[in-house]
């Protein structure tokens, strides 16, 4: 009975249910259902079982990076530092032909670096890009598409968010993780970066401005300099020993505070309590939804689908090289319909296992899966920065969804390269002393 | 329909209250929470003196962070749901299917808070807390014992149950505002002015 | 089948709690004829730690559970007296504990401190001894460890004991602990040796490792009391004989897991040393306020305390009787 506990649950989830909601109402239903049909009188203790798990999934240390990495990002946008990486961004790249698109992509790169949401770089540099790009002549919808397919950047480079929820649910090491996704995460700005090129070329896109002179890229960078050194004090903190990745992660925020403060003067005192609640809002969010995640992983267990899952999984081949192709499209059809983290923590579980055990590295599975269910956050229908990019740019998802199209088909190839290619997750942590 | 009009502007005039308070204190949570974990570093970096409260006390505000926050989020619809069906029914129809789904999250909801309640005032609340204190007041009936013991787990699991009262709060609001809508589909309804983007993933 | 008991073990199948698991269901499912099914889950599937498993046991969400002292330490703080270093001289005598008086005397006290919801059945080993390994130096004495950053859990008596040794003790979580050694933010541990060649420490430069043996790694297995009340007796006494086969399968695993784990750590260029008798002692000596520390701030501490000393004495006593007749 519990098995049905799936496809209740993307009945809840099509119907309009929130994903919090239905994370918790088809586990909990099925429980109550199965208790009716075998007369179980202890069906409640699984469903106080089934609570529990929501507040002990976030009683947790590892996941308070995520307050403090959403709250470096809040700083960062309020601080006036997100402008001074696109400025810094066109100094570079505003020259070439569809320069405002490349300067896109480049500035969703420099934003990864302190923040771990695609979301808040979906906000952040499509609210100030999307305009511009449209006062240029770009159509609003190729706007909006690639400002949504360049942010899933910013949860592949380091800091991340996703990567951090992996890392709790799977029990590996937040700075491996870190440095594994370092390398993907810039092999996706430069694949849409060819795209654009590519798409420039052939519809004629304008350049943004004249080639910037030495001298205004040297101001630009002087400008972007203490933001952009960020990711070097979160990497150099953890990577040094100075701090475990969720103090680092603090420490960002703080470093923020100050840029913001002192060094750039962009934001005064009043605006703190109002940077701390968005901060605190978009954090509240998602660590509920990572304990209704949790609770619902904790039935799944009951039910042993698990088990069920990895004998089917091995019936299907037992060359890895064939299941992990066969995983991608599984991974990217959960990714269309499930937000990246409630994926990741209901699956796994399940999935990681049967490919360590079949000799792929733990740290490069993470990334698979991390990097795949990231780009499934620009995947219609549930496409959470394709709503952020459709509410900032005042097009219908529906519309964006086609103009990313693209984008999309570049970030699948990347995806498969990176299956196929394990060196390029692994080669950086391995130099940084990973052991695997 | 005047009455649930009335019973709705006053549910959200108490709503607006309860939330913003627990803004407040969810906003300060968070920037104390960034300050412990610097005094952490601080403290093991420089001095080699690590405390040993300092996460969970972090955590005890995250948990706090999130009970009392959250509900606003809601409130604001920055819980991430799929509104391609109530988009595409014709009116009567998704506003019918728009009760049930939040006639569901509300039976969620009860359930939680009935648990919860069972939860923090029970057993389960009962284990401490492996670092932190906790005042206890005089208790005549025990014999003269206060001053500082260990905190039970019922302090930082009170954080949910009470995130689980706001949102049936919240929940109420949005069952009445579509009932409303329902019935009388031209009436403007009343809205939150304290509202700020809820961003989320 | 009439009875379904839940057991879980938040370690994974390499772990010895698992060897004792299958152990158990073999043992009860075929004893009882089939009356009785055991369903294993491994890892952190239903519940992550000792407060949220043991909160299980106690509403009957789950049947069976192990837990560390440290685990168990928020809702019956006395099981740290297992922490208590240089107690217990080695594992026969620590076997010979846990197969007395001594665990009838820790099931009433949780059975009282839990409202008859909680029921110690057995205490088994999970990984043999804790001892000090730090990436540093050798250390031979108590004032080798000045200084020395090492990584506890967060409970007080683990802290206390690194402390009254000189060193400061830093809380960081296991998934981190490697990265940590790796990076200089720790410098030591106290673990069994399965669970460093487990985790690799070795390669993040924990090479040095000093068999002090300062705590038994009890394995502290509870039941849901009211289940197994509710059991016809000859089903209660295939349960508890399933629990005396799962302690004996403990007490036997991590003896032949260690060997490999030794040899692999030396082999890996680790510097293992052996404290003589009078280093011991003097490890014994600079550990005392522990001792205070506990009688005086662990509810029950004492009682416990003058329980477990008593069952080593006349643990050793009987050990003492036996090599005498044995030896000579
Ligand atoms: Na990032
Ligand atoms: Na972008």
């Amino acid at each position: 009975m519990l098995v049905w506990f799936l496809p209740l649950f993307l009945l809840f989830l099509m119907l309009g249910l929130p994903v919090f909601f239905g994370l918790l109402a088809s586990p909990g239903l099925l429980i109550w259902w199965d208790a009716l049909a075998n007369d179980n009188p202890r069906f409640m203790r699984d469903i106080t079982l089934l609570y529990r798990n929501v507040y002990n999934g976030m009683d947790s240390t590892p996941l308070m990076a995520i307050p403090f990495f959403m709250l470096a990002g809040e700083m960062m946008n309020r601080g006036g530092i997100t402008h001074r990486l696109v400025e810094f961004s066109q100094a570079l790249m505003g020259h070439f032909r569809g320069g405002l698109s490349h300067v896109n992509v480049l500035s969703s790169m420099l934003f990864a670096g302190m923040s771990g949401s695609a979301v808040a770089d979906t906000s952040a540099l499509g609210s100030m890009l999307i305009p511009a790009m449209e006062k240029q002549g770009y159509s609003r919808k190729f706007a909006a598409a690639i400002t949504a397919a360049s942010s899933v950047i910013g949860p592949i480079i380091p800091p991340s968010g996703i990567m951090i929820i992996y890392a709790y649910v799977m029990e590996v090491s937040v700075a491996d993780l870190f440095a594994a996704g370092l390398v993907p995460g810039i092999m996706v700005g430069l694949g849409l970066m060819l795209v654009t090129k590519i798409m420039a070329d052939k519809y004629d896109f304008p350049a943004a401005s004249e080639r910037a002179t030495w001298k205004e890229k040297g101001q630009a960078s002087l400008k972007a300099f203490f933001p952009l050194l960020t990711p070097v004090i979160i990497l150099g903190g953890i990577l040094g020993g100075i701090a475990t990745p969720t103090e680092a992660s603090a420490i960002a925020a703080f470093y923020a505070l100050i840029v913001s403060l002192f060094v750039l003067r962009s934001m005064s005192w009043s605006d703190i309590p109002d940077v701390l609640k968005r901060a605190a809002l978009a954090s509240a969010v998602v660590l509920l939804l990572v304990g209704a995640a949790m609770a619902f992983k904790t039935v799944v267990s009951l039910s042993r689908a698990p088990e069920s899952m990895a004998d089917f999984v091995l019936s299907l081949s037992s060359n890895p090289l064939i299941l992990l192709f066969l995983i991608n499209i599984l991974l990217f059809i959960v990714g269309m319909f499930l937000d990246a983290g409630p994926a990741i923590i209901i699956l796994g579980p399940i999935l990681g296992p049967i490919f360590v055990e079949m000799g792929v590295d733990p740290i490069h599975f993470a990334i698979i899966m991390s990097v795949n269910l990231t780009v499934g956050l620009a995947t219609p229908p549930m496409g959470l920065v394709l709503f952020v990019a459709s509410s900032v740019s005042g097009e219908r998802v529906e519309t964006i969804s086609k103009a990313i199209l693209p984008f999309l088909a570049v970030e699948v190839a990347v995806i498969f390269l990176i299956t196929y290619v394990p060196a390029i997750s692994l080669t950086l942590p391995r130099l940084l002393g990973y052991a695997g | 329909m005047g009455a649930l009009m009335a019973l709705l502007r006053g549910l959200m005039a108490v709503n607006s209250v309860l939330l913003r308070v627990g803004r407040t204190i969810a906003w300060v949570a968070i920037g104390i929470m960034v300050l412990i974990i610097l005094y952490q570093v601080v403290m093991r970096y420089a001095f080699n003196a690590a405390p040993n409260w300092t996460e969970e006390f972090a955590r005890f505000l995250m948990l706090w962070m999130t009970g009392l926050i959250a509900p606003s989020a809601y409130r604001w619809g920055g819980f991430v749901s799929i509104d391609m069906a109530v988009r595409t029914l014709p009116r009567i129809p998704a506003a019918i299917l728009s009760l049930l789904l939040l006639m569901l999250a509300m039976t969620v909801l009860i359930v939680g808070a009935m648990i919860g309640w069972s939860e923090v005032t029970g057993f389960s609340g009962s284990f401490t807390t492996g670092s932190l204190y906790t005042f206890v007041f005089p208790s005549l009936s025990e014999g003269v014992t206060f001053g500082w013991d260990k905190m039970p787990r019922s302090h930082m699991m009170a954080s949910l149950l009470v995130g689980m009262w706001l949102l049936v709060l919240v929940n109420t609001e949005l069952v009445l505002k579509s009932l409303i809508a329902l019935f009388d589909p031209d009436r403007k309804l009343p809205q939150d002015t304290a509202m700020i983007a809820a961003g989320a993933e | 089948q009439e009875y379904t008991l839940r057991a879980t073990a938040n370690s994974n199948e390499n772990d010895e709690d698992y060897d004792g698991l299958v152990v158990f269901k073999n043992f009860v499912e075929s004893a009882s004829n089939g009356a009785i099914e055991v369903e294993l889950f491994i890892g952190t599937q239903l519940c992550s730690n000792g407060a949220e498993c043991l909160q299980g046991v106690a509403d009957g969400s789950i049947d069976i559970y192990i837990s560390t002292s440290g685990g168990a330490a928020g809702i019956f703080p006395y099981v740290q007296v297992l922490d208590l270093p240089y107690l217990m001289q080695n594992d026969r005598v620590a076997e010979a504990v846990m197969q007395g008086d001594f665990v009838r005397t820790m099931r009433d006290m949780a059975l009282e401190d839990s409202g008859d919801a909680i029921r110690l059945m057995t205490i088994g080993n999970t990984g043999g001894w804790r001892n000090f390994a730090n990436t540093e130096r050798r250390i031979a004495a108590p004032e080798d460890m000045e200084g020395l950053k090492i990584r506890t859990v967060v409970a007080d008596l683990p802290q206390e004991l690194v402390r009254a040794l000189g060193a400061s003790p830093t809380p960081i979580p296991w998934p981190e602990l490697f990265t940590s050694f790796q990076t200089g933010v720790v410098e030591g541990s106290k673990n069994g040796i399965t669970d460093i060649m487990g985790m690799k420490f070795p390669d993040a430069g924990l090479q040095y490792l000093t068999l002090d043996g300062h705590a038994y790694m009890g394995a502290l297995w509870f039941m849901n009391n009211e289940v197994f009340l509710s059991m016809p007796e000859e089903l209660r006494r295939v349960v508890v004989d399933g629990f005396y086969a799962l302690q004996q399968a403990t007490f036997a695993s991590p003896k032949r897991k260690s060997i490999e784990a030794y040899e692999a750590f030396v082999a890996g260029g680790g510097d293992l040393y052996v404290p003589t008798p009078e280093e011991k002692a003097a490890f014994a000596a600079a550990a005392e306020p522990v001792y205070t520390w506990f009688e005086e701030n662990v509810d029950r501490g004492p009682e416990v305390l003058a329980a477990l000393r008593e069952a080593v004495a006349e643990a050793e006593a009987e050990i003492n009787a036996g090599l005498e007749a044995d030896l000579n």
